[in-house]
């Protein structure tokens, strides 16, 4: 005994699930008792493969027990066929065990006791029960007071799970009223997964109800189950990162002429929305941008929405070999997002990603409205604030973000940026069409530049083989706002006297 | 690996069991141990389809039965000798081994199922007396 108030250490083990020990605040607590509760394919036992297989070795093997339900051989046929599988584990680090004879019997006391026999004899760290709820649900005719004997045996279980030193899971497909279930209240933690269907979409969510001794991230975290298993990600909120402490540099566009209008260039960590229709050249400037900054030794990420990279890659290389060689040299990545079913975290979560690993000092996110058609409807609902918190988090690491946003206009209609994602930027930029002496021309100006002066003019540009140009400023046309401008009558000059 | 199951079976402590015997207590074993991973009913349907396509090349087999959660699984083996002799019927039961083999490892992968039989294998070994495991032990 200590005697001096130390407290015992919980020591934290791997869940091996990318992003989980995130969400549950540093891991798994060893020999902690949890439940996983979800519906029918809600990823419950490719969950408890993957802690299984992450944390399983020879002298603390790990033991699955089955019941009824999903029979053996097709879970081991079906889970093999996950990355995270090793078939040379299996027997001998990892075991499996059924119980379906036991449990067939109606009487949780021989339950209890092939449980615990088979613990005593492996000696496991880690052990599964797929599915409790079968265990539990079966009408129990040979023992008395069922009710009594069911509070009884979870008690128990826990009992000798805990004092064998071991960290288990128990599988079962539980709905929210039946949380007064015992085995709820004798959990340290619990784990609940879903998958609702929102039109054509799946969404497939994770929320940690119950952590004892641990802060868990709050709220629902989305994930998806891929050949890897699940990666969860967490649902984080933008005040948890601090804005990196930066000098606030200006950034060179890479378009000449328009660092010009923004005051000498972009302002590090700064969010900066470029607007405009349909073959304006918006996806044209962002690249720039990129390549601007590989060319004085940075690297950078373009989040692609609405191209398949291949197609945006050789757009891209028309107008700078140096793209392609770049992502070859590993200073560039190319991120293609377009499930339909995307979450924002998701989206983050790979933005980030590949941000730390490159260091990455220079974002494009092409599109905004690329973006928002790739989410899940119901994202689609909480766009702004997603979008704020995605924006917050990204620009908090230090980097720049680009971002691209169409606007449709009606010729003679004004719009100059999306109303809903504006509020989000710390600069925008316009571009949009104008009829001009019977030709169709582009002009850009600067409507926002948060804390920096900024040109006040429309200047004609022009999309070349190698970019955007920057052209002239419109000085002698009013009514460049409505896309007819018309030629200011110049003044008329004074008539000398006869 | 159907072979050194029933071999497992054919040791001096065994009473030298004929070919036969020693085959089908190599069947009733690995429905036992085979049971503890996927089940006594996931086993016996393994058993049961593996029957029928060893039946088709082993007539000697038409006596055999199976008997899902009894002691012994195997049952039909002296009729199936008197019928037909040992040899047969050794033949058809390891035939009946070979099959349920493959088809675990059609299932879930050779790798696995060769893992499973080989610890099948080591349970026998264990159990028996004579085995050298048991002698070093």
């Amino acid at each position: 005994m200590s005697g001096n108030g130390e407290r015992a250490a919980i020591r934290s083990l791997p869940s091996g699930v990318p992003g989980l020990d995130t969400v549950l605040g540093g891991g798994l607590p060893e020999y902690s008792f949890n439940l996983i509760a979800g519906g029918p394919g809600s990823g419950k036992t490719t969950l408890a493969h993957q802690i299984m297989f992450a944390n399983a070795k020879v002298e603390r093997p790990a033991l699955y027990f089955t019941v009824l339900g999903e029979p053996t051989l097709k879970m081991l046929r079906y889970q093999r066929q996950f990355t995270y599988f090793d078939p040379a584990l299996a027997g001998s680090a990892i075991q499996f065990i059924n119980l379906s004879a036991e449990v067939m019997e109606q009487n949780l006391t021989e339950v209890l006791q092939r449980i615990v026999s088979e613990i005593e004899s492996a000696k496991p760290g880690i052990i599964v029960v797929d599915s409790f709820r079968t265990i539990t649900a079966q009408p129990r005719s040979s023992d008395k007071g069922a009710a009594f004997d069911l509070d009884q045996f979870v008690q128990r279980l826990a009992l000798h799970l805990t004092t064998w030193e071991v960290t288990s899971f128990l599988l079962g497909e539980y709905v929210a009223e039946e949380q007064r279930s015992p085995v709820f209240t004798v959990a340290d933690g619990i784990l609940w997964l879903t998958q609702a269907t929102d039109r054509n979409s799946v969404v497939r969510k994770v929320q940690v109800v119950k952590s004892r001794g641990r802060a868990p991230m709050p709220g629902l975290h989305t994930f998806r189950i891929t050949d890897d298993g699940l990666q969860i990600f967490p649902r984080i909120p933008e005040q948890t990162r601090k804005r990196a402490l930066q000098r606030r540099e200006r950034l060179s566009t890479g378009v000449p002429g328009l660092d010009e209008m923004i005051g000498g260039g972009v302002i590090t960590g700064d969010a900066v929305m470029l607007t405009g229709p349909a073959g304006s050249g918006k996806s044209t400037v962002a690249t720039q941008f990129v390549v601007a900054g590989l060319a004085n030794g940075e690297t950078g990420v373009i989040a692609v929405f609405e191209e398949y990279p291949e197609e945006y890659l050789a757009r891209a290389n028309n107008r700078n070999p140096e793209v392609g060689k770049m992502i070859s040299s590993g200073k560039l990545e190319l991120i293609y997002l377009r499930p339909l079913d995307l979450s924002v975290d998701e989206a983050l979560s790979a933005i980030l990603e590949a941000v730390e690993r490159l260091g990455a000092k220079r974002v494009v996110i092409d599109s905004l409205s690329g973006f928002e058609v790739a989410l899940a409807p119901t994202f689609r609902e909480d766009f702004r604030e997603s979008l704020y918190r995605l924006v917050g988090t990204l620009t908090a690491t230090g980097v720049t973000v680009f971002m691209t946003a169409e606007v449709s206009e009606g010729f003679r209609e004004a719009r100059f940026t999306s109303e809903k994602v504006s509020f989000i930027t710390d600069e925008i930029i316009v571009q949009r069409y104008i009829e001009l002496e019977g030709e169709l021309r582009r002009v850009m100006a600067v409507i926002k530049m948060r804390g920096s002066d900024h040109s006040h003019e429309f200047r004609l540009y022009e999309v070349t083989a190698k970019g955007v140009v920057i052209g002239d400023p419109l000085t002698d046309y009013d009514g460049i706002i409505t896309g007819v401008p018309t030629l200011r009558a110049k003044p008329a000059k004074a008539k000398r006297g006869k | 690996m159907a072979g050194r199951l029933i071999k497992s079976q054919r040791s001096e402590q065994t009473g030298g069991q004929t070919a036969a015997r020693a085959a089908a207590t190599a069947c009733d074993k690995l429905y036992r141990e085979l049971s503890r991973w996927v089940g006594p009913d996931g086993c016996h349907a393994l058993f049961t389809r593996a029957l029928a396509q060893a039946r088709t090349d082993h007539p000697a087999l038409e006596q055999i039965q199976l008997h899902a959660r009894s002691d012994p699984y195997i049952d039909g083996v002296a009729e199936a000798i008197m019928a037909h002799g040992d040899p047969a019927t050794a033949d058809g039961l390891e035939a009946l081994l070979v099959h349920l083999i493959e088809l675990l490892g059609r299932l879930i992968g050779d790798d696995m199922a060769t893992k499973l039989i080989e610890r099948s294998v080591v349970a026998f070994e264990r159990d028996d007396p004579t085995s050298d495991r048991r002698e070093e032990a």
